[in-house]
């Protein structure tokens, strides 16, 4: 008997169709994984059964009877509740305060702890969290505080739980203690929808599997004994492309020149013995799933974290020296996805951010700053890099986001590195100013810049690429390039850690 | 969102944020009229204040007028001015140093205590100064390595600071100064018939002004009030530059404690207390936000001066000296509340233009 049925869910945004007909059935006890990649429509199918959104057309129904979500508040009242990646929890409260946020027990105008402490104890006991209940959740681990929030999430009784990427690595314990959680879940009957992009776990923990894909139903509530994880990729991905018009560019021969390099480097807990060289003039590609090391490589260059063992060496064979600063003033660019937090002042003028790297931070013009020259110099920049704005004065939190991200180009190219490390560039940018920014990360490269792209956006990494470096578990997995860089083969590399 | 606030410095605001993408708009806006500039720059606003103020008090009793009163308004806020021009710094930084005050205290009877070992005059006010950057920079030290944040560092060196001052100088006014030195005549005295003191301001507020438009320190200052972690992600170190801001208010407060001690010719252990709170005060009437990203240091000592010009112009007014702080209080709530109104229909005019 199904608990909750969605069907001919459809969602649009702005004339933009987030999910068409989509459909969901959630059986009691059994683990329904729901799989797509990012802009898939996952998300959207969330919301709507989370009562976070309404959807444009479509029904739900609850045990054969036809219901509207008009709130998550709603939706929890119909025993339906979400367990996020974020975990929702008060830091510096303790345990038992954070299970019952709004419906404490209480007796009189005070709060009931004995009967929170009774009605809380068997569920933890049976979650495995074993810890005095005044604990501060600041004090717990991340793990524990997972177990904090499924607990209570159970404690409203739901009828249906929500998991929305429980874990963000790979680790075992993070997989065991899910699998516990899961049998708890199946034990009380609960129909649990289970949201992730790591696809070993779903083939360990899961009962059956529905696919999204462009917002629409690639496969709809699979038998999981029947799928293999290839089966899956194929499914979240779509046919395999032809290879494009025009192939990545055949990497330099400069083997003799300067270059990034990487040698036997190992960093506790995050990666072992990766070897690595880039040369001037290439594109490298470090990828995997979150936790899987790619992302170290980045923050090893830019002096952010230092190696247990094993030498990193900059282009000219120099070390890399210790803390961000010194390695931007050896030469390193760091261009982040996150360009509010990290890239721009978005209530100063184009001028200042795009002088800020080697006017200011590195003081290579000298004492005396002319605003005159740096205004001069950002018109260069902005016509070469085609920033769409009123005039360099122009502020700019004013400027679309793919404008924003070409001015954070715009500030480290200012500075000329040797080094650029991209780390998800083209983050929440439109399809023109995404090509235009390849475009100019091709032509830093062919301009003598080393570049590593760390990049959720396989599409890319695939385009932009000489070579990409798939990380599984804290080590290299595989080296593609050429014929075998294409977004199957780092999405199953990622996943299985096997290639070939 | 941070897209809609308004640049604050006059300098930095774009100069035509009126007129949208005109081509013809862009020769004018590179070069903006003088006047059209300074109605937009931020001190107009503490300008304009101080000017009506002055008025006010002028219109209803003519002797605020003369010169010789205006004179000593100006002399007396000298010394908050000095702090207000550090202090313009640190806020645009999201810092604040509230040991000023004590820093000032202390550097005046330091320097009177040195002369009265028999060190000369000048010497002595070197030393006075140098004192006010290395008690800045024990305040940096503490705030980088205990790790705490400047406020909670200065509030205990504000006490420190003091307690040392009391100490030193046994809780007794220190007298019997060499008031024959050219130290104490030229600095306590005036120069072209304003006190040299007031000139010394003027030169500093030019100095610093110069120093936070046109240099890399003063760019990385604002850079890091503006957003904290794209300053530390373009090569900008937090902690440096916050060692230089606090040594230079350090510096600040020394020079301005150096001026105090040779216009009051005595060293009182109590001499200004409450000053870090009224260069916060000017600080902020000048136009600095709180909030970091740009600072006005000319502003900083417009602000000082309204100040001065509340406490000398109540004096006018028969207002018993039990209500002359309440007073105070309301007139910096009035200025700062008329700013605050200004900027925020402006704000309201960009918004209609989609900015």
């Amino acid at each position: 008997m199904t608990v909750l049925r969605a069907q001919n869910i459809t969602k649009t945004y702005g004339g933009v169709t987030a999910l068409a007909d989509g459909a969901m059935n959630i059986e009691p006890g059994s683990v329904h994984a729901l799989l797509g990649e990012n802009g898939a429509g996952k998300s959207t199918m969330v919301k709507v059964l989370a009562g976070t959104i309404r959807p444009d057309a479509g029904t739900l129904t609850m045990d054969g009877r036809p219901v509207a979500f008009h709130s998550t508040a709603d939706a929890v009242r119909h025993g339906v509740a979400v367990v996020s990646q974020e975990l929702n929890l008060f830091p510096d409260l303790d345990i038992l305060a954070n299970l019952f946020p709004l419906r404490e027990p209480r007796r009189g105008p005070f709060l009931n702890r004995r009967a929170m402490a009774d009605a809380a104890r068997p569920i933890l006991t049976r979650l495995g969290l074993n810890v005095d209940l005044r604990t501060l959740v600041r004090e717990l681990s991340l793990g524990q505080r997972q177990l904090v929030e499924i607990a209570r999430a159970l404690l409203a009784e739901p009828r249906v739980l929500i998991l929305d990427e429980p874990t963000s690595a790979l680790d075992r314990d993070g997989s065991d203690r899910l699998l516990g959680i899961l049998e708890v879940l199946r034990e009380r009957q609960v129909g649990v929808v289970f949201v992730s992009h790591i696809l070993e776990e779903v083939m360990q923990l899961c009962d059956t599997i529905t696919v999204l894909r462009d917002g629409n139903t690639v496969l709809s509530g699979a038998d999981r004994a029947d799928l293999r994880i290839d089966d899956i990729v194929s499914a979240m991905l779509g046919p395999r492309p032809d290879r494009e018009a025009a192939p990545p560019p055949v990497p330099p021969q400069a083997a003799n020149g300067p270059e990034l390099r990487l040698d036997k480097v190992s960093v506790d807990e995050v990666m072992t013995g990766v070897d690595l060289r880039v040369h001037a003039g290439e594109i490298i590609g470090v990828t995997g799933l979150a936790g899987a090391g790619h992302l170290a490589v980045l923050e090893l260059v830019a002096g952010l974290r230092r190696p247990s063992s094993g030498t990193v060496r900059l282009p000219g064979d120099r070390p890399v020296p210790r803390g961000l600063r010194r390695a931007i003033g050896a030469g390193v660019a760091v261009v982040s996805g996150d360009r509010r937090g990290r890239g721009l002042m978005l209530d100063q003028p184009i001028w200042q951010n795009i002088g800020q790297v080697r006017s200011i931070g590195l003081s290579r013009d000298g004492l005396v700053v002319r605003k005159s020259a740096l205004r001069g110099r950002a018109r260069g920049h902005v016509d070469r890099l085609r920033i769409r704005c009123r005039d360099v004065d122009q502020r700019v939190g004013l400027l679309s986001g793919g404008n924003q991200q070409k001015v954070v180009m715009a500030k480290w190219l200012d500075a000329s590195p040797a080094v650029l490390l991209l780390d998800d560039p083209t983050r929440g940018v439109d399809v023109g100013a995404k090509a235009e920014i390849h475009d100019l990360i091709r032509k830093a490269a062919a301009d003598g810049a080393v570049v590593l792209l760390a990049s959720t956006d396989l599409e890319e990494l695939a385009e932009l690429c000489h070579s990409v470096l798939v990380f599984y578990r804290g080590q290299v997995a595989a080296r593609l390039s050429g014929a075998d860089l294409d977004q199957h083969t780092i999405v199953r590399v990622s996943n299985t850690g096997e290639h070939g | 969102m941070t897209a809609h606030r308004q640049s604050e410095t006059g300098e930095k605001v774009d100069p035509a944020p009126r007129s949208w993408g005109h081509a013809a708009s862009l020769s004018q806006a590179k070069l903006p009229s003088l006047a059209v500039r300074a109605g937009r720059g931020e001190a107009t606003s503490v300008l304009v204040a101080t000017v009506a103020l002055v008025a006010f008090i002028s219109i209803l009793h003519p002797e605020f007028l003369r010169v010789g009163q205006l004179l000593d308004t100006l002399q007396s806020a000298v010394y908050v001015g000095l702090l207000a021009c550090g202090m313009a710094y640190l806020l645009s930084m999201r810092e604040i140093d509230l040991s000023v005050g004590s820093t000032f205290g202390l550097t005046v009877v330091a320097t009177g205590l040195m002369m009265n070992e028999g060190l000369p005059a000048w010497p002595a006010a070197v030393l006075g100064i140098v004192l006010g950057g290395f008690l800045g920079l024990v305040n940096a030290l503490i705030v980088q390595f205990v790790g705490i944040p400047a406020i909670v560092a200065t509030l205990a060196t504000l006490s420190v600071f003091r307690g040392l001052t009391l100490a030193l100088s046994d809780g007794k006014q220190v007298t019997g100064l060499p008031l024959e030195s050219s130290f104490f005549t030229l600095l306590g005295g005036k120069t072209f018939g304003v006190p040299t003191s007031v000139w010394v301001l003027i030169l500093i507020a030019v100095v610093l002004t110069l120093v936070l438009r046109f240099t890399p320190f003063g760019y990385r200052v604002r850079s890091i009030g503006s957003n904290p972690d794209a300053a530390t992600f373009s090569g900008i170190s937090i902690a440096k530059v916050r060692m230089q801001a606090l040594v230079l208010i350090g510096l600040l407060a020394g020079l301005s404690g150096v001026l105090g001690l040779a216009f009051f010719t005595s060293g009182d252990p109590n001499i200004g207390t409450g000053f870090e709170l009224q260069a916060i005060a000017a600080a902020i009437i000048g136009g600095t936000p709180l909030r970091g990203g740009s600072a006005t240091v000319i502003g900083a000592c417009l602000g000082a001066v309204l100040l001065s010009v509340v406490t000398s112009g109540l004096q006018y007014f028969n207002i018993p000296a039990n209500w002359s702080a309440f007073a105070t209080g309301g007139v910096i709530l009035a200025a700062v509340a008329l700013d605050s109104l200004v900027r925020r229909r402006r704000r309201r005019e960009s918004a209609k233009l989609g900015l």
